[in-house]
């Protein structure tokens, strides 16, 4: 079977057990909304391929068991990630204070320029909100991250956000094949692996 | 239209009403299908069907009546140029009209298909004319591209909008009893299109995603359609696999199959020709002459012996075979195939050499097979080819068979034989010059001394090995071979020159040969066969701890623990056989209806052999146990409660402060939020040492600061809540030293009593808390105003929680010392309280006397006086100490070291209720914060508080599908995690604990019982979770026992590297496959891995996952899947296993194991 799709980008969403991840995905893979998942053991993925600017682009969109104490088999997928969604639920003041640690967690595990986003989830409950669009939006533009707020339930953003996403990591992967080999394009299968680059580096991304 | 009759019009009249009737209920029946498929997915795929016949439909509509001639449409009869026309006076058709030509622009194919129906192409067509061919015919196949203006009208929502200007300006487009022109059926049809425009539509997972990323039921389909067999092949594959062969057996090419076959095989063919691990080149030689039938001329072509371990194969393929399958002339070789050579020596009788006498003129061998036809002359070059060529095949036929008479011993009886000129062997000619220039003839006859299977039969060192030794054998006689031939026409030169003696040297050096052929036959066998030992010898170090060495047999436990067997096993309340328990389990797992009974037993809860009395004892003391700790945890949780709800008003009062307030404030409030947090976790005695003054200092400065009370007040009253005695000692403390020197036997009885005072306190808090959100109501008193309140609500809390006041007094008598004017108030509106309390007058005034006796005394009459008020009614004592608090604040004022020591009783009082309170006896009080006093019990605190989210928010998405947690059950599965986690609170509640309680509370219905039988069972489990090591063992032994078992699949696994972590199984080990099967799988998995502990290996889990994989392997390895295509695979498999043959599996690999580890 011929290969159809472009680039086959790999993601990962991570956040507070109990967020939406697993919903999020559903969303965005089966355009559905279960309210009877469980929570998520290990890991699964789904795959989804969208079309962007005339590129397929098959997504392999990694989700995660959100309790950090199963940070040891996570991590694991952190370093082949291309984008990693960060999730937090807007009712949940404190999935959205933990959102630095899972920024760390990147830090420490994923490459160094992976493409970040960071989604305030369940945002059809505003009743029950207990984080401001504007803390999320001011911590997005902290990390120099974009930001949305999205709703797995009521399907508000969940496609505009990967989109984004994808459309990001293409950008920059583009570009970092044009500085390559300019008379190529970008018709390679397979994305290139992102480069790991040393502390010092991560740190600077971080500061932007 | 006017020349047709009265009846006609009215007929066509009819008609044409009933036509559009129809045509209309066809929209409206589209656009139904249509909504209700946007119902179910919120938006419609492009291409699905419904939108093509909406599209259809609409076309209809539109077709109906048009004008096309006043129009100018005379060439297609779609409605495409329609839409072209009206673009000029409808800004949303001129936008439709724009992207079709710019589509049709770009892709000729789809301009045509847009006109689908028309019989007239389009202009532009004519000129392409490579096009113009494919369109005509092509629209059907396309039916994404058909009608592709309404389509694209569709998409982009202006549809509804082009179709109302039609209606509304219908004279000009349309004859005037058309659909679009009449009043009704226009406006219907417009407005009709409105739903479908406001949908989305996506085209997000084209139909090719489920044939390139097919979902595992898809590829199981596949796979059962394309394999025809769907059991899987895995229990009849050997236990060790080697890999297989990949090359063809030389047998199977023989000369006619190839005639009929491709050249795909001709590959195979030749690569057949080479030496490979089956079969053994003895002999190659190119440019070999051969005369086949009916050819005139003699061809090159490469000659071979080939030995195998069944027979030696003679094989000549004319060159052109042999190069040529590289090239493209394929047609013109296959008739060389008739050509080929394929001679299998065992069906020859005669092999006729026929030589020109002359030196090194070559010669040429004839086959004669059994049936007397002569295979094609074989024509060798000069320079003792020939002979090179019956000593190989000789030495192939050797060990069983040979030629007969021997080709070394024809030349000393003086047979002429022309070997290679070297200077010894010119004697031999010069002797036999005599017969020169005739032809000689010489024929040997094939004899075989017996088959090689039962030459291989015989010798039974070449058996053990199996297949592998014996492909060692043949390859070690392979590699000797040439060595072998030189070695044998050296020692024939040797022995030339004493022509006497030179045929007992040959046979010597013949048996020489032989004997050490025969050595080196041995040796390789042996080595074969010694590998294969230490193959097993790692099989049994590594993988010996996995299964238990004795076998345990089947026989009739296939019907597993029936209700029947179990009243016999269970005839008098005892059950002791628990062999047999334990094998009737692990082969047919337990009836449904006796699980209740017999799981306990199985995971250790019960022991076997014990009494009904006993088990009734021991399920008292266990639900006894249960309650106790339930109680004490949910003491903790009504506070984390209480604290959640004033954070969640908290965070949302911020929110709206914030929102009006704008981002400035935000920061603000967050460091808020922080300091809030520090609060908890320090719990520094400084602020209680004045915390009121500072909080009214507060209140009366800044006003402004309204959001940050409730975090101070809220902080004073966990600390009075939560610390009481900590405030306590830290007043004496602070007071007066003379407490130390006083209570130094004390202060350990104290910590012990710390964490019941906890409990009490708990509870104390609670209602704290409540009274501090009341006085925050209470808005702008000043401390002492708000301390009097805090006093005169304690009368509404003492009914509920008594002790509670008394902290809260205590709480308050700070505020007296720090601000004595009022102290003398606050106590005089304190008095009446407990002295309206009046049952218990009588005790107050006599603990107020004892209370002064016991202030220059030591412990032991406060001991006694703790027995006595314990002795009372809670009751009474709650008033003694409520007054001793009271009566301490009087004294207090005289003098300070009666305070302290009356202190000292009240804390023993408080235990003493909590005691009476939780009717619990001292031992259950085990819990971890029991050395640490107050501030450890805010780490406990804010601990089991984010335990216990963890634990709700996965409880509540817990298996709800399933019938029995659809309910309040899934409270019990709560208390039960709960009660779990307060006694593990250093392991936590780590997710997936839910999981392993829900079959057993499923089970047994009792928190008490599924508690007790939860704790066995993490005994087992908790080392998969990430604070064990287990799962990395898991996954070890996993890679193993693939190694050994299914070598095939672990070439695949490590072909693709990444499967070293093996986190496809993660969850399987975690939760023992619970989320892998539907609970009636899980039920009858579970016990046979507690059964298999007992009877089979203590790691069936690991068995069973290498069942589940087998059961998928050859999907696995036919989609030859990576890591990541596993983990997707299995995930989606889940509950769709069939579990009865994946357990048969897993017993059989376990059997498997076992049997080898126990031949050895």
């Amino acid at each position: 079977m011929a290969k159809t799709y472009d680039y086959l980008f790999k993601l990962l969403l991570i956040g507070d057990s109990g967020v939406g991840k697993t919903c999020i995905l559903f969303r965005f893979s089966e355009d559905a909304f279960n309210t009877t998942f469980i929570s998520t053991i290990g890991i699964d993925f789904k795959i989804r391929t969208i079309e962007l600017d005339g590129k397929k682009i098959k997504l392999q969109i990694w989700d995660t068991a959100g309790q950090e104490r199963f940070r040891t088999i996570t991590t694991a997928y952190y370093r082949g990630a291309m984008g990693i969604m960060l999730v937090y639920d807007i009712t949940q003041e404190k999935s959205f204070e933990n959102i630095k640690n899972w920024i760390r967690n990147i830090e420490e595990n994923a490459s160094a320029d992976v493409e970040k986003m960071l989604l305030g989830n369940k945002c059809e409950l505003n009743d029950k909100r207990q984080v401001s669009r504007e803390r999320g939006e001011q911590l997005a533009v902290e990390y120099g991250i974009k930001f949305m707020e999205t709703s797995a339930k009521a399907s508000i953003n969940v496609e505009e956000a990967f989109l984004t996403l994808a459309s990001d990591i293409k950008a920059k992967m583009e570009k970092r094949l044009e500085a390559n080999n300019p008379p190529k394009g970008g018709h390679q299968l397979k994305a290139i692996e992102p480069t790991r680059k040393s502390d010092s580096w991560l740190s600077r991304c971080s500061l932007l | 239209m006017s020349s047709s009759g009265q009846t006609g019009f009215l007929f066509f009249f009819l008609d044409s009403v009933e036509y559009k009737e129809r045509l209309i209920a066809s929209v409206k029946k589209e656009v139904k299908q249509l909504m209700e498929e946007a119902v179910t997915r919120k938006f419609v795929h492009e291409e699905s069907g419904s939108v093509t016949s909406l599209c259809a439909a609409v076309e209809a509509c539109l077709s109906q009546g048009l004008r096309r001639r006043a129009l100018g449409l005379f060439k297609t009869s779609s409605t495409t140029a329609l839409l072209h026309k009206v673009a000029k006076h409808c800004p949303e058709a001129a936008y439709i009209s724009r992207k079709v030509q710019d589509i049709e622009n770009t892709d000729p194919n789809k301009r045509s298909s847009s006109s689908s129906d028309s019989t007239n192409k389009p202009p532009i067509l004519k000129k392409n004319s490579s096009n113009s061919v494919t369109t005509v015919s092509g629209p059907p196949a396309q039916p994404t591209v058909k009608y592709l203006w309404i389509r694209l009208a569709l998409y982009e929502k202006r549809l509804a909008k082009i179709i109302e200007h039609l209606v509304t300006n219908a004279t000009r487009y349309y004859e005037r009893d058309s659909l679009v022109a009449d009043p009704d059926y226009g406006s219907i049809l417009s407005s009709l299109l409105v739903g479908p425009c406001a949908l989305d539509y996506s085209r997000a997972k084209t139909p090719d995603h489920y044939w390139t990323d097919p979902h595992a039921d898809e590829l199981v389909q596949r796979h059962r359609i394309s394999s025809g067999n769907p059991t899987p092949p895995t229990c009849r594959r050997p236990i060790l696999n080697f890999k297989r062969s990949l090359h063809t057996s030389s047998e199977e090419a023989s000369t006619g199959s190839f005639k009929s076959s491709t050249s795909v095989t001709a590959k195979d063919y030749v690569e057949s020709l080479h030496q490979n691990s089956r079969v053994t080149l003895l002999y190659g030689k190119n440019n070999i002459l051969v005369l086949p039938k009916d050819v005139s001329e003699q061809m090159p072509g490469y000659l071979s012996i080939h030995q195998t371990a069944q027979s030696l194969t003679v094989k000549w393929t004319p060159n052109q075979l042999m190069n040529g399958y590289t090239e493209c002339e394929v047609t013109d070789k296959s008739s060389y195939w008739a050509y080929a050579l394929n001679i299998n020596v065992d069906e020859i009788v005669y092999v006729h050499c026929h030589q020109i006498r002359g030196e090194d003129t070559g010669g040429t061998i004839i086959f004669v097979g059994q049936d007397g036809v002569q295979h094609p002359p074989i024509l060798f070059p000069e320079g003792g080819h020939m002979a090179a060529f019956l000593s190989c095949l000789e030495t192939g036929l050797l060990p069983h068979g040979q030629l007969d008479p021997p080709l070394w011993s024809t030349r000393g009886i003086g047979k002429i034989f022309p070997w290679p000129a070297k200077g010894r062997r010119r004697l031999l000619s010069s002797v036999l010059e005599t017969n020169e220039d005739h032809p000689i003839d010489y024929v040997f006859r094939v004899v075989n001394k017996g088959n090689h299977a039962d030459f291989l039969a015989t010798h039974q060192i070449m058996e053990t090995g199996r297949t592998s030794p014996r492909r060692t054998q043949l390859s070690s006689c392979s590699t000797n071979e040439s060595s072998d031939c030189s070695s044998k026409s050296m020692s024939l030169d040797q022995s030339l020159p004493d022509t006497p003696q030179v045929g007992a040297n040959q046979t010597a050096s013949i048996a020489l040969v032989c004997s050490t052929m025969r050595r080196q036959i041995i040796s390789r066998a042996f080595y074969g066969w010694l590998a294969y030992c230490r193959h097993l010898s790692t099989v049994r170090t590594h993988l010996i701890g996995l299964v238990n060495g004795r076998i345990t047999p089947e026989a009739g436990a296939e019907g597993g623990l029936t209700k029947e067997r179990w009243e016999s096993l269970n005839a008098d309340g005892v059950v002791s056989d628990d062999k047999e328990v334990y094998r009737l389990v692990y082969y047919g797992g337990v009836e449904h209806e006796i699980r209740k009974e017999v799981w306990p037993y199985l995971l250790g809860h019960y022991s076997f052999g014990s009494t009904p009395e006993e088990r009734h004892e021991l399920d008292e003391a266990a639900r006894h146990y249960y309650e106790t700790t339930m109680g004490e945890w949910l003491a903790v949780e009504a506070i984390v409660r209480q604290r959640d709800k004033e954070k969640t008003a908290h965070a949302v009062a911020k929110l709206s402060s914030e929102s009006g307030s704008g981002g400035d404030k935000t920061k603000g409030v967050d460091v808020d939020a922080e300091m809030e947090n520090d609060v908890f976790e320090d719990n520094d005695f400084s602020d209680i040492s004045d915390p009121v003054d500072y909080d009214v200092e507060k209140k009366e400065e800044v006003p402004a600061e309204e959001m940050k009370k409730p975090t101070r007040a809220n902080k004073s009253s966990t600390d009075s809540g939560n610390v009481p005695d900590e405030d306590i000692k830290n007043n004496e403390d602070g007071q007066d030293d003379n407490d130390a020197e006083m209570n130094p036997e004390e202060i350990p009885k104290e910590k012990d009593n710390d964490a019941e005072m906890r409990n009490v306190s708990n509870q104390n808090a609670i209602n704290g808390i409540e009274l501090e959100l009341k006085e925050n109501c209470f808005g702008e008193n000043d401390g002492v105003a708000a301390a009097t309140t805090t006093g005169g609500k304690e009368n509404v809390s003492n009914k509920s929680s008594p002790t509670t006041s008394s902290y809260e007094t205590v709480g308050n008598e700070f505020i007296d010392t720090n601000d004595m004017n009022n102290g003398e108030r606050l106590n005089n509106m304190k008095l009446p309280e407990f002295q309206s309390v009046d049952d218990i007058q009588m005790e107050l005034t006599e603990y107020e006397d004892d209370a002064g006796a016991t202030s220059a005394q030591g412990m032991d009459h406060d001991e006694q006086h703790l027995q006595q008020f314990t002795a009372s009614s809670p009751r009474a004592s709650v008033i003694v100490t409520k007054a001793s608090i009271d009566v301490a604040n009087f004294d207090k004022e005289e003098e300070e070291d009666e305070k302290t020591a009356v202190m000292s009783p009240v804390k023993e009082e408080a235990n003493g209720n909590a005691l009476d309170a939780l009717q619990e006896p001292k031992s259950a009080c085990v819990s971890p914060a029991s050395s640490n006093g107050g501030v450890y019990s805010c780490q406990l605190l804010e601990n089991f508080g984010l335990n216990l989210h963890r634990i709700e928010k996965d409880v509540q998405r817990c298996d709800r599908n399933y019938w029995y947690f659809a309910n309040e059950n899934l409270d019990k599965l709560r208390n039960v995690i709960c009660t779990y986690i307060w006694e593990h609170l250093d392991i936590g509640y780590m997710q997936g604990m839910c999981d392993l309680v829900a079959p057993l509370l499923v089970i047994f219905d009792d928190e008490s019982l599924s508690y007790s039988c939860f704790c066995h069972l993490m005994e087992r489990m908790i080392q998969n979770f990430p604070s064990g090591s287990a799962m990395d063992m898991h996954f070890s032994n996993m890679r193993s026992l693939i190694q050994i078992l299914d070598s095939e699949l672990y070439d695949l696994m490590h072909a693709h590297g990444d499967y070293t972590h093996f986190y496809f199984c993660y969850r399987w080990f975690l939760l023992d496959f619970k989320r892998e099967l539907v609970y009636a799988d899980v039920f009858s998995t579970w016990e046979v891995i507690w059964a298999a502990k007992y009877t089979a290996s203590s790691h069936f889990v690991l068995f069973l996952a290498l069942a589940l994989l087998e059961t998928y392997r050859d999907i696995i390895l036919s989609n030859s899947m990576d890591f990541t295509d596993v983990i997707k695979f299995f995930n989606e498999m889940a509950e769709r296993h069939n579990t009865a043959s994946v357990l048969k599996l897993a017993r059989s690999l376990v059997l498997q194991l076992q049997t080898i580890i126990e031949n050895k």
